[in-house]
């Protein structure tokens, strides 16, 4: 229980020390600075979120189960991907006078990291099966169509 | 047919077990470089290594990146809860959404705008190092408040098997935290290679590629700073004082005393970093030549007109060093008008930044 005290109060003062440096910033900053915050929680919990699960839910009706581990993990591979791609894609901090900062071609990198990421689904598929499992897995693996039907009541 | 549920206290638990470590990497690294900006009577900086500042302020923002896909999947092991009822509830329930609001809000603000401050990209109408660093407060105590409120769960699903029901189809729990660790790896693949060579070349979405003028990148050009003239202006002279003491130095002057080469790394705050060769006057010696001690801090003065980083103080445990030099060459021809032409401070285990460029003055602080 004084772990977890000390861990709040400590937090409480952290955070009001952050608070009060941003409070320095004249009324304008500090309603950008607030605005930028919670168009992030916003974008985050009410467009970003719900599209995952939409895509999701499509996903589970769409792939057959023993696809979705692999295109799973691939899909959010790729949403890291976009994310890390927004801020250089596009350059749009270019600056004329400064040729070696964003000096990559970034949308080719962008699709051939795609492209890898997703060359790895059938790859890992392919090695899921001809690799030794362990029994747990091999249970993992198994669809519907694996399951036998059940012997007939007598 | 079984599908596990994913969204889970055990998955939410491990990766926010990461996500703190990363978080504290990412929080005390940037602390680092805020105090070789701003000194404190109490801060400690040492001069070697001389790759110091180059692995912590690579660290604060691989750490930054690596933070990204962590709180991806953080965020959504815990999204339903959002809608948890009730929805708003009595005043305990109220301050527990509140503190989730801040932390989100505030984890979200820093990942976000370090991410387009690594590639120069100022969508947002504030000052960014003020804001960036008022925010880390608040982010910092925002997760311990987090901490100490969870501590128990956190205590309890951490004790627990990840896989407690054995599952027949589709992703475990395992198969989230395996692809939450995969992800943070193709993060740092794809942008670390501007800070560890190795991964220059995969490192496809880095906001630099390593190249640049004699093979280093640079940060502020000299259109940018505006010295395109002065710098290159035949009347250009380097001015030392001590007090009044002074002695002035032309370009020829300074090529004519004894030069030395270090092998230096130069570390951007933006994460950034490359190894090079620099030659130049021991800054020790043009402090030795107006009657400088050895004690004293050194003010460097740029051509560039007055702001935030046209001077920067040298202390005195970095200007006495014998690696600290005032190059007139990197890696063996003239610098570069935008390296900093005529010449530059570059000395171990500072950020970048601090690096003064197309210097006209050095002031022995009495």
């Amino acid at each position: 229980m004084i772990a977890r005290i000390t861990l709040i109060v400590l937090g409480v003062l952290t955070g009001a020390y952050g608070a009060l440096l941003v409070w320095e910033n004249p009324p304008v900053i500090i309603v950008r600075i607030v605005v930028w915050a919670l168009v992030g929680i916003v974008l985050h919990d009410l467009v970003f979120a719900p599209l995952c699960v939409a895509l999701g839910f499509a996903g589970r009706r769409l792939i057959p189960g023993k696809w979705w581990p692999p295109i799973a993990v691939a899909a959010f591979c790729s949403v890291v991907l976009v994310f890390l791609a927004l801020p250089v894609y596009g350059k749009p901090g270019l600056r004329p006078d400064n040729m070696t900062v964003l000096d990559r071609n970034y949308p080719l990198g962008l699709w051939i990291s795609l492209a890898v990421v997703w060359a790895c689904v059938p790859l890992y598929y392919l090695a899921a099966r001809l690799l030794p499992v362990r029994q747990d897995e091999v249970v993992e693996q198994q669809g519907a169509g694996d399951v036998k039907p059940q012997p007939p009541a007598v | 047919m079984k599908t596990a549920t994913l969204r889970d206290t055990a998955v939410t638990a491990r990766v926010g077990l990461w996500l703190g470590v990363v978080v504290a990497v990412c929080f005390v690294t940037g602390l680092i470089s805020h105090f070789i900006q701003h000194p404190q009577p109490w801060f400690f900086w040492p001069t070697r290594p001389v790759w110091l500042y180059r692995v912590t302020q690579g660290l604060h923002v691989i750490s930054g990146i690596a933070a990204i896909p962590l709180i991806i999947v953080k965020l959504w092991s815990v999204w339903p809860k959002l809608f948890e009822r009730p929805i708003i509830g009595g005043p305990v329930r109220q301050i527990e959404r509140l503190s989730i609001l801040v932390l989100v809000g505030s984890m979200l603000f820093q990942l976000s705008t370090g991410l387009l401050n690594i590639a120069q990209w100022y969508a947002f109408k504030f000052f960014f190092t003020t804001s960036h660093y008022a925010m880390a407060y608040v982010a910092a105590g925002a997760v311990l408040v987090h901490i100490g409120v969870k501590l128990p769960i956190i205590r309890r699903a951490l004790g627990e098997p990840v896989d407690d029901t054995p599952v027949f189809v589709g992703p475990t729990r395992r198969t989230v935290l395996r692809g939450a660790w995969l992800a943070v790896a193709l993060a740092t693949v794809v942008t670390a290679g501007q800070t560890i060579p190795l991964l220059r070349k995969v490192s496809v979405l880095a906001p630099r590629s390593g190249q640049g003028p004699q093979g280093v990148p640079v940060n502020r050009s000299a259109i940018a700073a505006g010295v395109l003239r002065s710098a290159r202006s035949p009347d250009y002279r380097l001015t030392v004082t001590n007090g009044a003491t002074t002695r002035t130095f032309a370009v020829a002057e300074l090529a004519a005393m004894p030069q030395a080469t270090r092998r230096l790394p130069i570390a951007c705050v933006e994460g950034w970093s490359a190894d090079a060769e620099w030659t130049g006057v021991v800054l020790a010696d043009l402090v030795a030549a107006v009657g400088g001690s050895r004690d004293s801090d050194v003010r460097m003065i740029s051509l560039e007109p007055p702001g935030p980083y046209s001077r920067t103080v040298v202390p005195a445990r970095h200007a006495r060093d014998a690696k600290t030099l005032i190059a007139l060459k990197l890696n063996d021809q003239t610098l570069d008008l935008d390296h900093g032409y005529p010449c530059r401070l570059i000395a171990p285990t500072r950020p970048g930044v601090l690096q003064t460029k197309w210097l006209t003055r050095i002031e022995v602080v009495p």
